[in-house]
């Protein structure tokens, strides 16, 4: 049974079809990419998803569990989780206020031990007591990273995980990456192939809504309609 | 039809033209504030009534004509507003967020000039009642109708015309609607943005303004109308739609014929809980308002 | 609660206070009672920062809800019952009303839900004055006796004001035990950011609906001993200007900390006392009050002072660490 499953989802807003017909599943422990150009819904994918879009036909399933009727709150209790592509904490809070509030409602979260090792991990140790807004970007992002993983969710979804990076940090966030997939399984959105291609296992590529590829990164590089449509375009 | 009937008839219609052009023009001055600056003005009715007893205290203390009374006290809220615009607003214009500020500042406004007013004009007098500026009565059809109230109704129809024209035609009025619309495309386009904010708020004023003194040369009036216009032009704008001045326009003449009619049968309270009911309604099932872009 | 050395100092410092005072001033019974109001307004303002202070919603209707405890109340002992059982009912009926009232606006964001909650606030106004034959309108009601102790002594004076103390201290307690509770974060995050805090799992609108139902319980409780301690009421006791004056206290006092509502209490509350015979200039003066936290401090006198404490400099700290 995979993690997560969309049959058909379509998703409209006023005459606007951000969606058409999205159908895709993800197994556990598998690195699914998601990318295409700006517009093409990668976002509004995540969104309805996670509950914050009503799809206007098609269904989600996640772990089984049909998502039809369960709001946000429900579907991140039910483990999974997702970051944003402008980066999302509680900017006046502290680090560690921060860490505290997403334990809170943790169904099942890491141990105090573990979330030590986590934070140390992620090189945010010595900066809990500041506060978040006044952490860097990158610092910023590990933060959010953080905050999900102590929730210990099935899945997260990361939208554009490495925007607005320096190419240095870039690196470095793609080396953490690699180091998150063994702690919980990944989807993530970006709309450049070369971080997709040395995270994922498997890529679909979306265009205006549709989705148009759906394979290794490898097959995706080599896809005529994808080569055409999309990364002769943009710098991969 | 009866005599009786028809002028009651009449009676009802004329009031609510009345009190419709004069909830209009209110509620056009709230909502082009509203829709430019994003400051939900809570002190208009404070206005309305400043303007009132500003013009009471021209025409009956120091004997000034009542027209002239009016044209100097709308002419006297051009630099009040420029002073509250320098000194208070300003500072907001590019807070995110501003307009619970907003809010609350005017909710401040209200009650210094609530508690100025009951301390001085409160003391003075219970009723206001201005001298009418054209004494006499025309008789319409059987009704008789005061000369003061017709005349202020057709300035006050007057200035709503002009208002819609400078809105649709004039220069400003394009300018005021592209930044209603979205103030950074309007700034790209050569739009002059602080400047417009601050002509919206002294024109939003100084319309209320107008209708304060308007009002108080058709009707006599107390201390209370402050709290009373400020429910009332809020309720028209949110159910119109805030920033929408067509919305100010037809759901303030709907305003106006439902308290005529209303206050045949009951009494103003009544008016004012299906007021707020209305605002309540249309707040929670379409925040958006009525006549939304 | 928090692991620091004697975290109990504070209160036992502000429950002690909060005795002393009326004990000091009991020779005079004009300033005793407006240390009784000052009192009452420091559980009002406390109650009303559990939702502006720490769950960044800002309730008009708190002045309301108190109202309906306070005719509630004030009707159950005239139809008999022992103001005690009254005091509970009338508060607990008075907290479910604003809960319920809440409900649909819990929707509503920032200014949209002001509005609407102010539009309550003025429904409940005019529901006082008009429903004449439950509130007496305009007029009143007068003469409201102080509640029976169970020995069948009246509670007067001093008395009085030392319940009004611990009834005080009892709020402050709570509202500092709630906020470092599990609740108090999840409120929190719904203060800073409700997108964020519903993708973490919380349940904003169940968060929201206790925070409601807990504030007006603090509106009930002072709006049911408020009638005896003045001995009158009217609709004007409860108007939208009273809920707006309580904000004021939190804001200006320093909304989402304990102590500024607290002080913000104490030092605005006795002002109308105080100005005596020049008592209609509060309106002013409160108003101006408004505008300078809105302008000025936003954070109020408490959170102001937070901020002059010394942090650590983020920026070094960040170029100090090795990009790999």
């Amino acid at each position: 049974m995979s993690l997560l499953e969309a049959r058909q989802v379509s998703v409209r807003f006023g005459g606007l079809v951000a969606l058409r017909n999205i159908d895709m599943c993800q197994n556990a422990n598998e690195t699914l990419g998601m990318i295409g150009p700006n517009g093409s819904g990668k976002t509004t994918f995540v969104n309805v998803v996670t509950g914050h879009v009503k799809p206007a036909s098609g269904a989600v399933d996640f772990d089984g569990v049909p998502l039809a009727r369960c709001r946000p709150f429900e579907i991140a209790g039910a483990g999974l989780s997702r970051t944003y592509q402008a980066v999302r904490v509680f900017r006046e809070l502290t680090g560690r206020e921060n860490i505290a509030t997403a334990l809170v409602n943790a169904a099942c979260p890491l141990d105090a031990d573990a979330v030590v090792e986590a934070t140390e991990w992620l090189r945010l140790t010595h900066r809990l007591d500041a506060r978040a807004g006044s952490l860097t970007l990158y610092e910023q992002r590990r933060l959010e990273l953080l905050m999900r993983l102590v929730q210990r969710p099935k899945l997260l979804m990361l939208d554009e995980p490495v925007g607005g990076l320096s190419s240095v940090e870039v690196r470095s966030m793609i080396a953490v990456l690699n180091e998150l997939k063994a702690r919980c399984t990944i989807f993530i959105i970006e709309h450049t192939m070369k971080v997709i291609r040395e995270l994922a296992d498997r890529v679909i590529v979306l265009l205006a809504g549709e989705k148009i590829a759906d394979g290794p990164p490898g097959d995706i590089l080599a896809d005529r309609r994808v080569i055409e449509n999309y990364l002769g375009s943009v710098d991969a | 039809m009866s005599d009786a009937t028809l002028i009651l008839l009449l009676s009802t219609v004329t009031t609510g033209v009345m009190l419709g052009v004069i909830f209009s023009l209110v509620a056009v001055g709230v909502t082009i504030i509203y829709g430019s600056i994003w400051m939900p003005n809570a002190a208009n009715g404070q206005f309305f009534l400043l303007a009132a007893l500003f013009a009471w205290s021209a025409s009956v203390s120091w004997g000034v004509h009542p027209a002239l009374a009016a044209l100097l006290v709308i002419g006297a809220s051009v630099p009040l507003s420029y002073a509250l615009e320098i000194a208070l607003i300003r500072r907001f214009y590019d807070v995110p967020n501003r307009n619970i500020s907003y809010f609350v500042l005017s909710l401040g406004i209200t009650q210094i000039l609530s508690g100025i007013f009951s301390i001085t004009y409160g003391v003075w007098s219970d009723q206001f009642r201005i001298p009418p500026i054209v004494p006499g009565v025309t008789l319409l059809g059987p009704l008789p109708i005061a000369n003061n109230r017709l005349v202020a109704m057709a300035a006050a129809a007057l200035l709503l015309a002009l208002l819609f024209a400078l809105l649709r035609f004039h220069r400003y009025g394009r300018a005021l609607r592209a930044v209603f619309q979205n103030r950074e495309s309007a700034a790209l386009r050569g739009v002059d943005v602080r400047a417009v904010y601050r002509m919206s708020f002294i024109l939003g004023n100084a319309v209320v303004f107008a209708g304060g003194v308007l009002f108080a040369c058709a009707y006599s009036f107390d201390l209370t109308m402050g709290w009373t216009m400020a429910v009332t032009a809020f309720a028209i704008m949110i159910i119109g739609g805030p920033g929408s001045v067509l919305g100010a326009l037809v759901v303030g003449m709907v305003f106006g014929f439902t308290q005529a009619l209303v206050s045949i049968f009951a009494s103003p309270t009544i008016a004012a809980f299906s007021y707020l009911g209305a605002m309540l309604v249309i707040l929670l099932i379409r925040p958006s308002g009525l006549f939304a872009r | 609660m928090n692991a620091g050395i004697r975290w109990w100092l504070p209160y036992a410092c502000f429950a002690i206070a909060a005795l002393a005072v009326p004990l000091l001033l009991s020779g005079n019974r004009y300033f005793a009672f407006v240390a009784g109001m000052t009192l009452i307004s420091v559980l009002w303002a406390t109650g009303m920062n559990l939702l502006y202070g720490y769950t960044g919603l800002m309730p008009m209707v708190f002045a309301g809800i108190a109202g309906i405890s306070a005719y509630l109340t004030v009707g159950l002992v005239a139809a008999g019952w022992s103001f005690w059982p009254a005091m509970l009912v009338g508060s607990v009926v008075a907290a479910l009303v604003g809960t319920v009232l809440g409900l649909p606006s819990l929707r509503l964001r920032g200014f949209y839900f002001t509005l609407c909650s102010l539009v309550i606030q003025t429904v409940i106004t005019l529901a006082f004055v008009y429903f004449v034959n439950l509130t007496n309108g305009d007029t009143g009601i007068s003469q409201i006796a102080p509640p029976k102790l169970p020995g069948g002594e009246a509670l007067g004076g001093l008395a009085y004001d030392v319940v009004l103390a611990v009834l005080a201290v009892i709020g402050v307690v709570v509202l500092a035990v709630l906020v470092d509770s599990s609740f108090g974060r999840r409120l929190i995050a719904i203060r800073e950011d409700e997108g964020l805090a519903e993708a973490l799992g919380i349940d904003v609108t169940r968060q929201k609906l206790a925070a409601f139902f807990i504030s007006s319980l603090f509106a009930g409780v002072g709006g049911a001993f408020y009638a005896p301690y003045v001995g009158f009421i009217s609709p004007r006791s409860f108007d939208v200007l009273v809920s707006l004056n309580i904000w004021l206290m939190v804001a200006f006092g320093g909304r989402g900390t304990i102590w500024g509502p607290v002080l913000g209490a104490t030092l605005l509350a006795p002002v109308p006392f105080l100005l005596q015979d020049y008592y209609t200039i509060k309106d002013v003066v409160y108003g101006l009050l408004i505008i300078g936290v809105i302008v000025l401090l936003p954070a109020g006198l408490v959170g102001g002072l937070k901020h002059l404490r010394p942090r650590p400099a983020p920026a070094a700290a960040a170029k100090a660490e090795p990009a790999q």
